[in-house]
């Protein structure tokens, strides 16, 4: 009967878990990534780094050869990756392959604009130069290799995780399920065998009232209330058992005439309650739903504001073209519980019996057409419900 | 107009100025240096590789002219076995630092320096 509850509140249970779960392994796994992603991307830079150190043992021995030169022109080296530049002591320009003279600051190891920087300095100063200043375009392809294969790393790791998460999470709540199928398949047993008594109960007060043997004494309202009550209780559950399952017969129903018969129908529960009943509805409303909805809905209604209302209390029934307003003076719904009423079993008030499936069914009736819900409650003052189409 | 004319004419003033000194330098030192084979330009690239500055060199060969000493002097001692050391000039400091920005300026390694193409 509750498969489809059940199913829901898994869901939420395992949206739940895998979001923490997940979201606490994505953010282990992207902080060891960047970890290692630093780490790797410094070992590259460090290797090309160290090609730029070897050169520049070899443009100092170059230097040095330069200097013992007195040919008339002396020709600087250079390089087809790397550009070189030569500073004098007070850091001044002397000469260089690059475009453009680069100014030295304090960082001997510079790293800009995708540019590798080495810095040393040359002693003795040949041809003057104190400082050798060498750049090179870093070479982006093994980053990119590098970050490619963390991604992929990442990805293959969180399909993984997911798959595991998803896994443990319906283990975890298996023994739910399990409980939760055991009480479905209990109540869907107890229904179908409280319904031949229920209806052989009612069938007979309907006959002793028939044929007038007997005046109609209090114990026989109270046997007739008390079995329309457990009759409803049925319809609510096989509703609940059903719903979503059985195809629903949409038919033009006059809901004025519908609601007056149901009144009828919980006179006597109204009467023993001594309850003033106030109708004002409204001729000929129509509305196109299922019989089976639209009584549900009714019956919910009206019963809990029976149920809930004071004795000698009002019962106000209104309905109009666009509206259906039941309203009570009973004990009302604390604000607390308010925002979770709706919710299947939630009972805001133990005082009388029930499930808590009565809102349940409102709330999905409404819901399946459309319709909009309003619950205005004030503790130990009454509620009101109003029901849009 | 005027200006312009005025303002190239105190370039080519300038420079020629500049020529005539670099003229003076070569045919008063070079010229003696090179007939009594001292190596200018080798003296100049020992205080290059010393001092790495033209302002430091210069400061140190003035020190050097001024009073010439060993001591002060960047040759090694074996140097002036073959190339005594040679009296005061009696040169004024003016001259001196003139001189020294010429010779210094007439080895620059700078100029020399290119990109194989």
């Amino acid at each position: 009967m509750q498969d489809i509850d059940l199913l829901q509140s898994e869901k939420k249970s395992l949206l739940r878990f895998l979001l923490i779960y997940l979201g606490s392994t994505f953010l282990l796994f992207s902080l060891l990534s960047w970890i290692f992603y630093t780490s790797q991307k410094q070992n590259l830079l460090d290797k090309q780094r160290d090609g730029l150190k070897i050169y520049a043992q070899e443009l100092e021995h170059t230097l040095r050869l330069l200097h013992m030169s007195y040919a008339k022109t002396l020709q600087y080296p250079k390089h087809n990756k790397i550009d070189s530049a030569i500073y004098d002591k007070n850091r001044k320009y002397i000469f260089g392959t690059g475009q453009n003279s680069i100014l030295l600051d304090n960082n001997h190891r510079m790293l800009a604009d995708n540019m590798l920087y080495d810095l040393s300095e040359v002693k003795p100063y040949y041809l003057g130069a104190a400082y050798m200043l060498l750049s090179v375009k870093i070479d982006e392809v093994p980053i990119l290799e590098l970050q490619k294969q963390i991604l992929w790393f990442i990805l293959g790791t969180g399909i993984f995780f997911i798959l595991l998460g998803l896994f443990l999470g319906k283990l975890f709540i298996a023994p739910m399920r399990e409980s939760m199928e055991r009480m479905n398949a209990f109540i869907q047993d107890t229904t179908h065998e409280l319904n031949t008594p229920i209806s052989t109960i009612l069938t007979n007060i309907e006959m002793l009232e028939t044929f007038g043997k007997y005046e109609k004494s209090n114990e026989l309202k109270r046997i007739e209330i008390a079995s329309k009550t457990l009759s409803r209780i049925y319809d609510d559950l096989t509703y609940l058992n059903l719903n979503h399952n059985y195809h629903r017969h949409i038919e033009s129903v006059n809901v004025s005439f519908f609601i007056e018969e149901r009144m009828v129908y919980f006179s006597t529960m109204a009467e023993s309650k001594c309850l003033e009943v106030r109708l004002d509805i409204e001729p000929n409303v129509m509305l196109n739903v299922d019989k089976n909805d639209i009584t549900r809905l009714v019956d919910n209604l009206f019963s809990n504001a029976i149920k809930y209302n004071k004795p000698k209390g009002l019962l106000y029934i209104k309905l109009s073209k666009t509206m259906l307003t039941v309203k009570d003076t009973g004990i009302g719904i604390e604000k607390k519980d308010l925002a979770s009423i709706l919710q299947r079993f939630k009972r805001a008030n133990k005082s009388e019996g029930g499930f808590g499936i009565g809102l349940d069914i409102v709330n999905q009736v409404v819901n399946s057409y459309g319709f909009v819900l309003n619950i205005d409650s004030a503790w130990k003052e009454g509620t009101e419900v109003r029901v849009q189409w | 107009m005027v200006k312009i004319i005025f303002l190239s004419l105190w370039l080519i003033g300038i420079l020629d100025a500049h020529e005539s000194q670099v003229q003076q330098f070569e045919n008063r030192c070079i010229v003696c240096h090179t007939s009594q084979q001292i190596p200018s330009e080798l003296i100049y690239r020992r205080y290059l590789m010393k001092y790495s500055t033209k302002e430091a060199m210069a400061t140190a060969i003035l020190r050097y002219l001024k009073k010439p000493q060993k001591k002060l002097s960047i040759m090694p001692p074996q140097f002036f076995l073959k190339f005594p050391i040679k009296s005061n000039l009696g040169l004024d400091e003016m001259t001196l630092k003139k001189n020294i920005e010429i010779y210094l300026d007439y080895f620059d390694v700078k100029k020399k320096l290119t990109i194989p193409q």
